[in-house]
């Protein structure tokens, strides 16, 4: 039971945040992505920067615990393809349709019907799809530290490439970031 | 850097350093509660407690359901709780909410019809694919980059990527007016 209460408590928290951030207003995420307004991606990098240095104390600690999903060249990539296709057509990914919906937008609500429709398609075509389109391809729990060989020279390398690209956002994009 | 000052006033969001280390903050939470937080796992565990009401034994025999646990789980609870923050979030807010965002009308006109079948699509797409790679925005990208997973950065290089191509094709040179986001 205290599982489904610390889950309810982080969501509300969360949306509470993103909404706060503009997340949930399809409006502002189209902006992002025409390259006019950089608060969103700058938020999102800023935010696994920080996540990442919460997470590299949290495991120093003994602490925490992490699930490393693996990459498959061509699942992960061309479920990316298809993810990015979705999300700049609705402005919407899933996280942010529950978000949204609950602020009260209707075109949320349709975007979670269609993503329950989507799951339950995926589910239906899992045994077929997996094997075809996932495990040929799957390199492994590939991750930065296994690279860079320690894992706080990982997150210095994180640190430089999303506060990097942070930086990157805020000087193309069109409008000046609301930092 | 700095915004005119009556353009600030009108910019009721939060700002980009605090916002992100309030939401970093409830990550590394969630990782010492819970694990890697996800939102399209909470799709599966919603989907799983409705179909099973009327074919419990198709959902024991589907991989993708023995994966994820069904509504009774922190999965489920993650999303609800979505919901009502973003609810808390609305009913706390300067701004009207729009079931037609304005650039999409600037774009297409007024018709829900239009934009509700168009994020309907969006939304079937986003979940398909994102149950594919294992995760979505936040269970693949944040998450995994956050892990300093090779997935987690390579999803998220190609959803930005391919978001931005679309709303180029989708929206043309509508929303470039200057009007406060």
């Amino acid at each position: 039971m205290t599982e489904i209460w610390v889950g309810l408590f982080s969501g509300i928290v969360f949306g509470f945040i993103i909404q706060r951030i503009g997340a949930t207003d399809p409006h502002r995420m189209a902006r992002a992505h025409l390259m006019l307004n950089p608060d969103i991606p700058m938020f999102m990098l800023l935010t696994v920067l920080f996540s990442a240095w919460g997470l590299w104390g949290l495991v120093s600690y003994g602490a925490g615990k992490e699930v490393i999903l693996p990459t498959s060249l061509v699942a992960t990539g061309g479920a990316a393809v298809i993810f990015g296709i979705g999300w700049g057509l609705a402005g919407y990914c899933p996280g942010t349709t529950w978000a949204a919906a609950g602020e009260g937008r209707m075109d949320a609500v349709a975007a979670l019907l269609g993503g329950l429709l989507g799951t339950a398609t995926f589910a239906h075509l899992h045994e077929w799809l997996i094997p075809r389109l996932y495990d040929p391809t799957n390199v492994g729990q590939l991750t930065l530290g296994d690279w860079l060989g320690t894992r706080l020279a990982a997150v210095l390398g994180l640190t430089v490439l999303f506060g990097g690209g942070a930086l990157l956002i805020g000087r193309i994009w069109k409008e000046p970031p609301n930092l | 850097m700095a915004r005119g000052s009556g353009n600030r006033r009108r910019n009721p969001y939060w700002r980009i350093l605090p916002a992100s280390l309030a939401l970093a903050g409830v990550i590394v939470f969630i990782f010492a509660t819970h694990g890697p937080p996800a939102s399209s796992s909470g799709f599966v565990s919603l989907v799983e407690g409705i179909t099973e009401q009327f074919a419990p034994q198709y959902v024991e025999g589907k991989a993708h359901y023995q994966a994820i646990p069904g509504p009774g789980s922190w999965l489920f609870a993650f999303v609800v709780g979505m919901a009502v923050g973003g609810f808390i979030a609305g009913r706390t807010w300067p701004r009207r909410v729009a079931d037609v965002p304005r650039i999409w009308k600037q774009r297409f006109g007024p018709s829900r019809f239009w934009r509700y079948l168009a994020t309907f699509i969006g939304g079937f797409l986003i979940l398909f694919s994102a149950r594919l790679a294992g995760g979505c925005t936040l269970g693949l990208f944040i998450s995994g980059s956050t892990q300093l997973a090779i997935s987690g950065l390579y999803f998220g290089v190609v959803i930005f990527a391919m978001a931005m191509i679309t709303a180029r094709l989708v929206y043309g040179r509508a929303g470039r007016g200057k009007e406060e986001s």
